[in-house]
């Protein structure tokens, strides 16, 4: 039966295609006024704007520095964990799944707060280490989550075919887990790069003013109240999750048995 | 390649699943593993395979001793219940994976394999392509495409309807004839048990209750276990038993023994008709053939007594066979 696609066409073109459409002719444009006849006046100012801020673009880098490291991270992590909690059986792991996602149900500030004075310590504070140590305590819990679910759809007894057909553990991870899991690894480059762009107060406690990323400069930019440099501002935001997705899909497509993007499975 | 299994054993928490089990299997020999659902043939297959590890016993392939080597290193292969095919591989990329990860060249085998197991024309298509058939094919394609010293098939149609199953028993059996592969088939369907082997184990308990031929095995079976999971018999008593085909329905002229008998359904099997008969005496239910076209709802079953069959051994079966 072939399936009707209008539905998802009409849902993603009103909440997704047209809001970011509008958002860029905005940028683009002199801020509108309702009911006062005057069409779109296009202008670049808000992007000079933008671009005037002599930290865009090295707050710009190191939000990418920052962001891939948190990805990487929980990458890393959260294929770990999700692989032990979804296949292996050992005894206390429902009380190792909570703790694991214990961090979402604690405020984040009260952590960061808490986890300044360790790094301190420790020397991390004011680092950009530290920052991307303290972006991982929002982040993992969901890895985890994802990657949990992920491995559980996967299955052991795939890994068993795999096993019994000789692949070594690196080319069973390389040819059947990685690409198994390309969806969930998807998911976690948006949300861990989202979530760590988004962080402003946690990022100021533990970079102390000395790490700057995009939202400290993005902040300031609220009192503005200029919609079409705020516009400007968030496509700028905007196109770094993108980028990072990219890069991602690019990487994803070197892994063995890589299936084009033309040929879609029926 | 031989394979000589000697008092393997494994406990699951109480669970005994392997009691000093011992057989052996000369190359190129087919061995097929019957047994009730959950008795613990799985788990003797992963053991072969090297998916688990015995608690006591030995695995030996041709004299050398592999029960620690892990299952990537024992070149033995394993078709499973589920074809688990990789699903973001082609079918000629599923059957080429073995053999690539080992660092064989793979072309040619590939393209006969897909010939043997007719999907040349499917071998650019992606599993959930094919029908339940095609896929378990592929499965057994990979399988062979590592050229395994000996194949293991744990019940491998059995998620196939009955035509497909039965269409694949005969083509894998012969098949594994043609390539002269060592296999050890495991099911728990009779028939398909004396199709795919020439010899059979039938497991219980932890162990072979007997370990024969199926001529072997209906001419003279070994413990009234092996009795009341074959139809070939009726089981008189732990000592006694009967062939189906000695019981009957009218009194013979020697001396005989009676049992009543409720006549419960009649059907047709191989368009002979069949009675199937409650035997209060055992409370048990038998399924004998019959000519007679109207039989009264209670009857009477007649035994000659020189019919009548005593088990020869001590009913175990655990030595090396």
């Amino acid at each position: 039966m072939k399936r009707n696609h209008l539905p998802f066409y009409f849902i993603a073109g009103l909440l997704f295609i047209a809001p970011t459409l509008l958002l860029l002719v905005q940028s683009f444009t002199a801020p509108w006024r309702f009911q006062r006849g005057e069409g779109l006046q296009f202008q670049l100012n808000s992007w000079s704007l933008l671009f005037s801020d002599p930290n865009l673009w090295s707050a710009t880098l190191w939000s990418l520095v920052i962001g891939a490291m948190v990805l990487l991270m929980n990458v890393f992590i959260g294929l770990t964990s999700g692989k032990a909690l979804a296949l292996y059986s050992f005894q206390g792991r429902t009380i190792v799944e909570s703790l694991l996602l214990a961090p979402i149900l604690i405020p984040v500030l009260a952590v960061a707060m808490g986890l300044h004075l360790f790094m301190i310590r420790v020397g991390l504070a004011d680092t950009w280490v530290g920052v991307v140590l303290i972006h991982l305590v929002p982040t993992v819990p969901y890895s985890i989550k994802i990657f949990h679910h992920a491995y559980s759809e996967v299955g052991r007894p795939l890994m068993e075919q795999s096993q019994m057909l000789g692949a070594s553990v690196i080319k069973q991870f390389l040819t059947i887990e990685l690409p198994l899991l390309r969806t969930s690894i998807r998911s976690v480059t948006f949300l861990t790069i989202v979530i760590s762009l988004s962080q402003y107060a946690i990022t100021a406690i533990i970079g102390g003013g000395q790490v700057i990323t995009l939202p400290m400069i993005f902040f300031p930019f609220l009192d503005t109240a200029n919609a079409s440099v705020m516009a400007a501002f968030s496509v700028w935001f905007a196109i770094l999750p993108l980028v990072m997705y990219i890069v991602v899909e690019g990487l994803l497509q070197l892994l063995p048995y890589s299936r084009k993007p033309w040929r879609i499975q029926t | 390649m031989t394979i000589q299994v000697e008092r393997l054993s494994k406990k699951f928490r109480i669970d005994q699943v392997l009691n000093s089990l011992s057989f052996k299997l000369e190359a190129g020999e087919k061995m097929s593993i019957v047994g009730p659902s959950g008795s613990g043939k799985t788990t003797l297959l992963r053991i072969l395979a090297g998916l688990e590890i015995p608690d006591q016993g030995t695995i030996l392939l041709e004299e050398k001793d592999v029960t620690r080597l892990s299952a990537r290193k024992r070149n033995i292969g394993l078709v499973f219940q589920q074809p688990l095919l990789f699903p973001h591989m082609t079918v000629a990329e599923n059957i080429a994976y073995g053999a690539h990860m080992n660092g064989k060249k793979t072309e040619s085998t590939v393209k006969d394999l897909l010939a043997a197991v007719n999907l040349t024309e499917a071998s650019a298509q992606f599993p959930a392509e094919l029908s339940g058939g095609q896929q378990q094919r592929a499965a057994l394609a990979r399988a062979l495409a590592n050229e395994p010293e000996i194949l293991l098939l744990d019940e491998p149609f059995s998620s196939l309807d009955p035509n497909l199953r039965q269409d694949m028993r005969y083509w894998v059996r012969d098949l594994l004839d043609k390539r002269g592969i060592t296999s050890i088939f495991v099911t728990h369907d009779r028939e398909e048990a004396m199709l795919m082997g020439d010899k059979i184990g039938v497991f219980h308990e932890g162990t072979f209750q007997q370990f024969a031929t199926a001529e072997e095995i209906k001419r003279n079976p070994r413990n009234p276990f092996i009795v009341e999971f074959f139809d070939h018999h009726l089981l008189l008593n732990d000592q006694q038993y009967v062939h189906i085909q000695d019981i009957q329905f009218s009194e013979p002229s020697g001396p005989c023994i009676t049992y009543e008998a409720e006549l419960l359904q009649t059907t047709f099997r191989f368009s002979e008709k069949v009675a199937h008969l409650y035997v209060k005496e055992f409370d048990e239910k038998i399924t004998l053939p019959t000519p007679d076209d109207d039989l009264s709802k209670h009857i009477e079953l007649y035994i000659p007594k020189d019919a009548v069959q005593h088990f020869q051994s001590d009913g175990k079966c655990n030595d090396e066979q």
